[in-house]
């Protein structure tokens, strides 16, 4: 017999992991939809962290990026594949936001005012943004994938394992 | 004895699992960079994969900068954006325009002959917003669209101004490499770096629409 507040805590776990796959699979395809749709533009930003040289490279990550985001996006929501999908995210949110954070540095410094009031279009797909809030919502959304990625979310998943049995 | 069993037995699980969730995360990788391809390839909007977008571009640190410069913060140096632009464009071998000259050759009746030309490296839709009178629109992101319009005017054309936004903006100077790759004489062309945003604000005439729409119209911002 389980005892009703461990029933309670079950449900509230249950409902946080379909809230998070929600939500960072919704913040995904808005922020994929908003770069695939002006693909010039994203490819333009892109160009300004200065990391990679060769045209077919960076037209590859412009072209590319936002239809993977949108695709893991939608996986999360739908809960397909959502450990899978939430690791890739993971990879995907920590460079960024090293690269993001790195890029605010150097606008921070070449510009000389404070940290958290350097706001700038950091090609994320939101527009500009303040450094500050950017990066909370960055490390929000990794907590989050990282805690889809530990096997929370199985609630109303349609595949929540690709391969092997649901226990995993 | 049995509870060591148990642990061991957890730990190889646990391994297992991650191995199947990397393997997962694997596939959908692949299948989400195969997506991605394929949307960009049917896309109206997708990119050009092997065209360089950016010609010619010069990484800051290619070209120096004259005049006073200030070292800010941890060695980085800062200038104003003239003195950038005009040391880019210097490096480029490019022409720069200021807004007298620009006003000048606007007022120039060589203009209505086609002998000067004013050409608009923005996009579609910030052209339709608000433009120079008469210039032709040259979104060289877009080259295979506009390239056959704009290239034999400005082939025939004497004097080619090209602008964009204005400040850092690099469009016109991309699209100026364009054109000189395509035959345009380096003579004829030459950067308005006060672009669009310079010539709007101090009340110069501006063009709604499309080329010759006859919608025209004087913002000061």
């Amino acid at each position: 017999m389980i005892p009703g507040w461990r029933k309670a805590g079950r449900v509230i776990v249950e409902a946080g992991g379909v809230i998070a796959r929600l939500v960072v699979g919704g913040m995904f395809i808005y922020a994929g939809l908003n770069k695939a749709l002006d693909p010039v533009g994203f490819l333009k930003l892109l160009r300004q962290y200065d990391l990679v040289h060769t045209p077919v490279v960076l037209n590859s990550i412009a072209a590319v990026l936002p239809w993977f985001e949108i695709f893991c996006g939608l996986l999360l929501v739908c809960g397909v594949g959502v450990r899978g999908s939430a690791v890739l995210l993971v990879t995907m949110l920590v460079p960024f936001t090293a690269i993001v954070l790195g890029r605010a540095l150097e606008l921070h410094a070449n510009a000389g005012i404070p940290f958290c009031a350097v706001k700038f279009d950091c090609g994320c797909g939101t527009g500009e943004v303040y450094i500050c809030s950017k990066l909370v919502e960055n490390v929000l959304m990794t907590l989050l994938s990282v805690w889809l990625a530990c096997g929370y979310g199985r609630k109303f998943a349609l595949r929540y394992n690709l391969f092997g049995s649901g226990d995993v | 004895m049995i509870s060591t069993n148990g642990a061991r037995s957890n730990r190889s699980r646990g391994l297992a699992g991650f191995r199947i969730v990397l393997i997962e995360a694997v596939a959908i990788g692949i299948a989400g960079a195969v997506l991605g391809f394929a949307a960009n390839s049917v896309s109206p909007r997708g990119l050009k994969l092997w065209r360089d977008y950016f010609p010619g571009a010069i990484r800051p640190g290619e070209f120096t900068v004259s005049g006073p410069t200030n070292v800010a913060g941890k060695g980085t140096v800062t200038t104003n954006v003239t003195e950038l632009v005009a040391a880019r464009l210097k490096a480029k071998g490019l022409t720069a325009l200021g807004l007298e000259q620009v006003k000048q050759l606007f007022n120039d009746t060589r203009r209505t002959t086609g002998l000067v030309v004013f050409v608009d490296a923005r996009d579609e839709n910030q052209y339709v917003a608000g433009h120079i009178p008469g210039a032709f629109l040259f979104d060289h992101y877009r080259a295979e669209r506009y390239l056959p319009d704009v290239l034999p005017v400005c082939m025939n054309a004497g004097q080619i101004v090209l602008y964009c936004y204005g400040g850092e903006c690099e469009d016109s100077e991309f699209a100026a490499v364009i054109l000189r790759g395509a035959g345009v004489p380096n003579e004829k062309l030459g950067i308005y770096t006060g672009g669009f945003v310079e010539w709007s604000t101090n009340g110069l005439p501006v063009e709604l629409g499309q080329r010759n729409s006859g919608v025209v119209g004087s913002e000061r911002r």
